[in-house]
């Protein structure tokens, strides 16, 4: 079973690389393209080293998770470059967004070095759950940000963010509960993992299955003086406003 | 032991929930597209039933009923008095968040923004949002004087002059800027 689900997912990444070469994707999505090939092409090398050492083998061991650092890595490169399409168009947005994604990340890395214990045998699958609860968030955040702001957000871009976050969510779940009941879960553990990496590519497969159009130039802004004059004083109003709100709050208490 | 098992899941958990409130296209987005009246419109509508707000508020009418009415009818009226409070507070909620998208509008259309002047405004509506539920629900049970809420009102459609004339300061800066690129174009000249 295992080893037929790890041949899908190969057979369905190599799918969506040739989807994304077909329809030229990559000039949109360069980063994305780059994850599915370092991805594709570390399955390739993890099933290889899988028959040559056995699945129990420490040599094993270490070199699928190696593979796997390196797997979270690109994708964290595709995830910033999604973060990217959905608000760089709006300078002044993306100037103050990534910096507070990249706070998000490095609050949500240090929560789960909190969290769990310090333990050198679980040291790689801890290293990958943080990775993973950073990028879940980060996605979360960009698309909180979209809300916020009303950007409008392309659906291949939502569709891609959707994968990755629900993938993360996966993992991380996954992680926790394969380090709590590590040797009977293991071999679940494995299967479910990619059972959810398969969903991804199929969805990240239906997003990309029409050519996207690249970046597009960055929309006409307002000349920067305009936010500096208006925002303070739609500020001063908005605190105004709830002071008032807060007056009346107060007497009431008062009085009842 | 299983601490660690429950703030992951937790965590996940809040992040599940975050994206799916995240996704869902927001309530007031999707009456804008049903209502084909543009934001300005809508905000001078409320602004215009002020006065008629006011006076279906004040309090000397109903001291007046209290005097020469029935109690049939004065429960009736502070009936029909509650709901044209919640509907008036309603309108002026509908205010306050028109001018916040103005206000988001002009962010997202900035070359740089401040984060202290994004944040500020993130908790005063924050802010704006819990009080206003608790007025609501006060007003509700019947708790709270309708007459407080003209004060309100009056900072609400302060805020919409300003907001007007920013919109109208931009729109002539807008028309300044595109006479100046047409004229560039014209003589040949480019503007990047």
């Amino acid at each position: 079973m295992r080893q037929i689900l790890w041949v899908v997912n190969i057979a369905a990444g190599m799918l969506l690389l040739i989807l994304v070469a077909d329809r030229r994707n990559y000039r949109a999505f360069p980063a994305f393209s780059l994850y599915l090939l370092t991805n594709s092409t570390l399955s390739v090398l993890v099933f290889l080293t899988y028959y040559r050492w056995g699945f129990t083998s420490p040599s094993f061991w270490w070199f699928s998770w190696g593979m796997r650092v390196v797997a979270v890595s690109a994708r964290a490169l595709a995830v910033a470059e999604i973060c990217r399409h959905f608000l760089a168009r709006y300078r002044g947005i993306w100037g103050l967004a990534w910096r507070v994604l990249l706070a998000c990340a490095a609050s949500v890395l240090i929560y789960s070095c909190i969290a769990a214990k310090y333990q050198w045998k679980l040291a790689l699958i801890r290293a990958e759950r943080g990775l993973e609860l950073a990028i879940a968030a980060v996605i979360v955040a960009v698309f909180v940000f979209v809300r916020y702001y009303g950007v409008e957000a392309k659906p291949a871009d939502r569709s891609l963010a959707v994968g990755f976050c629900l993938y993360s969510c996966f993992v991380v779940l996954n992680d926790t509960i394969l380090e709590h009941y590590l040797y009977r879960y293991e071999l679940l553990w494995n299967v479910l993992g990619m059972l959810a990496f398969l969903g991804s590519l199929l969805l990240w497969t239906w997003a990309l299955r029409k050519p996207q159009a690249e970046a597009g130039p960055e929309e006409t802004l307002l000349p920067a003086g305009i936010y500096q004059t208006v925002a303070p004083q739609i500020n001063l109003r908005l605190r105004l406003l709830n002071e008032q709100l807060g007056d009346l709050w107060k007497r009431e208490a008062t009085r009842h | 032991m299983n601490l660690p098992l429950f703030l992951f899941v937790g965590f996940v958990a809040v992040l599940l929930l975050g994206l799916g409130w995240a996704l869902r296209e927001p309530r007031e987005r999707r009456k804008r597209q049903a209502d084909p009246c543009s934001l300005e419109e809508r905000s001078q509508r409320q602004v215009d039933y002020l006065p008629q707000i006011r006076q279906a508020l004040t309090a000397e009418d109903y001291e007046f009923l209290s005097k020469k009415a029935s109690r049939e009818l004065q429960r009736r009226v502070r009936r029909e008095r509650r709901s044209v409070a919640l509907a008036y507070l309603a309108a002026l909620r509908g205010d306050f968040q028109s001018l916040l998208r103005m206000a988001r509008v002009i962010a997202v259309l900035s070359p740089e923004v401040v984060a202290v002047q994004e944040f500020e405004r993130l908790r005063l509506t924050a802010n704006f949002s819990w009080r206003y539920q608790m007025i609501r629900w006060k007003l509700m049970a019947g708790l709270a004087p309708m007459t407080q809420l003209d004060g309100l009102s009056d900072l609400v459609s302060g805020l919409s002059v300003r907001m007007e004339e920013a919109l109208k300061e931009l729109g002539e800066r807008a028309a300044v800027a595109a006479e100046l690129a047409s004229s560039m174009n014209r003589r040949g000249m480019n503007t990047v």
